[in-house]
């Protein structure tokens, strides 16, 4: 099992064409024959990490108005005409980033692109709409609301964030989205959707060259764009452990431990994705077999290192078994980094997890889709014009696969003991809130009728 | 590594039915049911084995006996703990899960194609030869426990038991939850397991697909001599579910939790999947409520144009099954809108049943049904699913050809039939759960 060889090329990055066209328009294209399909997607630099105080929820708002018609496609005339072709589309908004993707069958997917080309720039923006929708969004985020971990991370990542954007969730705060005004939904797609500040990716069943030849026409003669402003805040240095509880009412006590971790593609981000695929991956991880074979007081936990355009978080969740209490398990996850950042990793351990990062890739990029969203989110995120080319946009994901297959014993224990301490991370508790007696309740009316 | 790992996908041999794009289908001496279908295209192989046992066919005072089952699987066997089970699949980043669902449980794996002999001898072990060591049965156990508790959690499982409960009366398998209930999953037994496994795990029970990287003749010898030994019993059948009658009377359940949204489920009980109206009733189903993005009514109206949820659907052919599946609309909306939110899902049912659709509903339904089909077979996975979905509901390999005609023939008229013959707007179980007083 070779995925990376000595062109330094993994498969999901070989025969990747990267072209920019005069306008700033990105075009990754990568020609898959497997299934006669295609996966088109366009993805803007924008999320919530560019939203204002006050104006959260925005970029996800806006995410939803894209799919209400343009100057020349009615309300609903994108999902039926994606619909008549056999096609599908949706769309997704995170703190970086808002991506659409249409997939289609191999000899009709221009379809998308000509959609993408329209309502880049002539998204209607009809009061009406406007305002049932934001009803559609608040649904959204009370839905959220009702997940206890949707709830707790929200407090974890607003506790740990005091200055920088990423201290609100994607969706917005409730007032936030209730406020904001069609005017200022305009003026936020004025500034961010253009070909300067977009990537257009292609995977699957086409010829590159007539594809690109294609983008170009729908795309080339838009205007660049105005030069979009620079997100200056930076968050400053945590000197001291942090800590959130929140009440919910709840049978099971839940917990999460996050730390402040490094940007995407910084040389100190390898050593901590190699940490959490030690920590949780499979049932032969540590968490697991700590959490749930020793112990046996959750009923799963896991690692995650999301990263971010700027330094975001690496995080531990819990969720307990009834009865346990989040500080017991706390002391045991604390336990565990502590131990991975000062007792040798056993050489096989550490080989099997970077086997298992290699398997990841094959295994995980069978279909067209989910490699044009790695090429797509890599592409946007890892763009510092500092990165040496061949770790910079999609090629990070070359970069990853290299680097952490490099990693030694000493260079994983350094970056936990730089990271993963007590003075860098946010604890969050979610504990159970006895509202049974006065749990408000709405009179239904027709109680009698109850079965 | 043995040698003929490395010639699983070697030469250019082709058996005779193997070519490329056809599934081969070949019956093993001792009944194992075996189906494969070659996938150059990546150095990796897929394989689903399925198991005619599930929440089906267990008692129900053994609720949960099947999803415990599935689970303790690749616990121990007699040849390796679950340590060891564990640190060969996950050493080498394959993958193997078991499962025990409803009608079926059993194993699935993906595996590189080098290493995929050696994960097939574990799925082979798991299958024969695993003994539910004592140890792991209590960790199980007490987990399923805690997994009963910490789902009370989510309101749209709470409205979905609540829902299935009503549907299916007290006397047929599908109105429990398949993880059991917590008096029925604490009593189980290490020997309960063994009795079910004993019984149903036998090789004239199993169906198997492989899918990817290989050559078929190759294949077919590996997996014979991997079950080689495996005996079947002759006499084995599977036992008789009762049947079950779609209600002649409204049924309603409303259930208090402290949340922001109100889970709400409409219907009543739905079809199988033999039954030969499906594919009209898929056709209404893309027109109703399961076309994706806004495109058909109740998503359209409901959602994009009264802003009344986030989420809302509706469907009788996704649960189509061995036993009739249900018939369901579903909306999580704000407390405020819940009689809008009812009477409009109500209204949609009611409409579909008693006006004929538009030809260019149904033709913009027939051609995203037809042209979506390829998305069905993208990974190996799912072209795997898909064989065993044939095999057990008879449906012939050739459904692939034959499928794009069975939509297209459906008419206006098929939509009104069949909508009449199998909804009914008056006789609905309603299950509400969320911000609301409850009374029983």
């Amino acid at each position: 099992m070779t995925p990376a060889v000595s062109d330094g090329f993994s498969p999901l990055t070989r025969n990747v064409r990267r072209t920019v066209l005069p306008n700033g328009l990105t075009i990754l294209t990568k020609e898959v024959h497997t299934h006669p399909i295609v996966a088109a997607m366009i993805w803007y630099r924008v999320g919530s990490r560019n939203e204002e105080l006050g104006q959260t929820g925005k970029s996800h708002f806006l995410e939803h108005m894209m799919f209400k018609g343009t100057e020349r496609l009615g309300k609903g005339e994108i999902d039926l005409q994606t619909l008549v072709r056999g096609g599908r589309n949706n769309a997704f908004t995170w703190l970086d980033f808002t991506a659409y993707y249409f997939t289609f069958a191999s000899d009709r997917w221009e379809l998308a692109l000509e959609i993408e080309a329209d309502r880049i720039r002539n998204t209607a923006f009809a009061p009406e709409e406007f305002e049932s929708e934001k009803q559609v969004i608040i649904e959204e985020l009370q839905m959220g609301l009702d997940s206890p971990f949707e709830v707790l991370e929200n407090e974890v990542w607003a506790t740990a964030f005091r200055q920088h954007p990423y201290h609100a969730p994607t969706v917005g705060w409730l007032k936030d989205v209730q406020d904001v005004t069609v005017g200022e939904m305009k003026d936020y797609y004025d500034r961010w959707y253009h070909p300067r500040n977009a990537t257009v990716v292609l995977v699957g069943d086409f010829a590159t060259d007539a594809a690109i030849a294609r983008v170009t026409e729908c795309f080339g003669q838009m205007p660049a764009g105005p030069v979009t402003p620079p997100m200056k805040i930076v968050e400053p240095l945590q000197k001291g452990e942090k800590r959130v509880v929140v009440k919910k009412s709840t049978p099971v006590e839940r917990l999460m431990i996050a730390y402040h971790a490094p940007e995407v593609a910084h040389s100190d981000s390898y050593a901590l994705h190699v940490a959490s695929m030690l920590l949780s991956h499979g049932r032969t991880s540590r968490l697991y077999q700590r959490l749930q074979e020793k112990d046996q007081s959750v009923t799963f936990a896991f690692a995650q290192y999301s990263e971010h355009i700027d330094p975001s978080l690496f995080y531990i969740q819990a969720e307990l078994k009834p009865g346990r209490k989040a500080a017991e398990v706390e002391a045991a996850i604390l336990e565990e980094i502590d131990r991975l950042a000062h007792e040798p990793i056993p050489e096989a351990e550490l080989e099997k997890a970077k086997r298992q990062i290699r398997a990841t890739y094959i295994l995980g990029n069978e279909d067209m889709l989910n490699q044009a969203t790695l090429l797509g989110e890599y592409e946007t995120i890892a763009n510092r014009p500092e990165l040496p080319d061949d770790e910079r946009g999609f090629r990070y994901l070359d970069a990853y696969l290299k680097r952490t297959q490099a990693m030694t014993t000493s260079e994983i224990q350094a970056m936990v003991r730089k990271y993963l301490h007590a003075d860098n991370r946010t604890i969050g508790h979610l504990v159970n809130e006895d509202r049974a007696t006065t749990e408000p309740t709405i009179p239904t009316g027709d109680e009698e009728a109850a079965a | 590594m043995s040698n003929e790992t490395n010639h699983l996908n070697a030469g250019t041999q082709r058996s005779a039915t193997g070519k490329k794009g056809v599934p081969t289908r070949v019956e093993l001496s001792n009944g194992i049911r075996l189906i494969l279908f070659e996938n150059p295209a990546l150095p990796m192989i897929s394989m689903n084995v399925m198991v005619g046992f599930g929440g089906r066919y267990e008692a129900e005072e053994q609720a949960g006996l099947a999803a415990l089952l599935g689970d303790m699987l690749d616990e121990g066997t007699e040849r390796q703990n679950s340590d060891e089970i564990a640190l060969a699949i996950e050493s080498v980043g394959a993958r193997l899960g078991t499962f025990g669902g409803y009608t079926h449980s059993g194993v699935s794996m993906v595996a590189l194609t080098d290493d995929f002999p050696a994960i097939l001898g574990i799925a082979s072990d798991v299958l024969q030869r695993s003994t539910f060591p004592a140890d792991r049965f209590a960790q199980r156990q007490a987990r399923t426990l805690a997994q009963l508790t910490s789902r009370k959690d989510d309101p749209r499982t709470v409205a979905g038991d609540a829902y299935r409960d009503l549907i299916y009366g007290t006397t047929h398998p599908a109105h429990r939850p398949g993880i059991g209930y917590p008096k029925t999953v604490a009593a189980l037994t290490r020997d309960d397991l063994f009795a079910a496994y004993r019984k149903f795990f036998i090789p004239n029970n199993i169906v198997i697909a492989v899918v990817g990287d290989f050559v078929t003749a190759k294949m077919v010898e590996l997996v014979e001599q991997t079950f080689s030994t495996w005996q079947p019993a002759p006499d084995f059948v599977l036992p008789a579910v009762p049947e079950v009658e779609r209600q002649r009377e409204p049924r309603e359940k409303l259930i208090s939790k402290d949340k922001e949204q109100l889970q709400i489920y409409v219907g009543h009980l739905g079809i199988r999947r033999t039954n030969p109206d499906y594919y009209p009733l898929l056709v209404m189903d893309t027109i109703l409520g399961s076309s994706p993005g806004m495109t058909s009514r109740i998503p359209r109206i409901l959602r994009d144009e009264q802003g009344l949820a986030y989420t809302t659907y509706a469907s009788i052919t996704a649960t189509a099954g061995m036993d009739p599946g249900r018939f369901t609309a579903y909306i999580g909306t704000s407390p405020g809108n819940r009689e809008k939110a009812l009477n409009g899902l109500k209204a949609e049912i009611f409409r579909i049943i008693e006006e004929p659709v538009e030809s260019a509903e149904l033709e913009m339904a027939q051609a995203y049904l037809t042209g979506s089909f390829v998305f069905n077979f993208e990974t190996n996975a799912q072209m795997a699913a898909f064989l065993l979905e044939a095999e057990i509901f008879n449906l012939g390999f050739d459904y692939l050809e034959r499928y794009p005609d069975l939509i297209r023939q459906v008419t206006v008229a098929d939509i009104a039939r069949v909508a009449q013959t199998y909804l009914d707007a008056t006789n609905l179980t309603t299950v509400m759960v969320g911000p609301i007083s409850s009374k029983d």
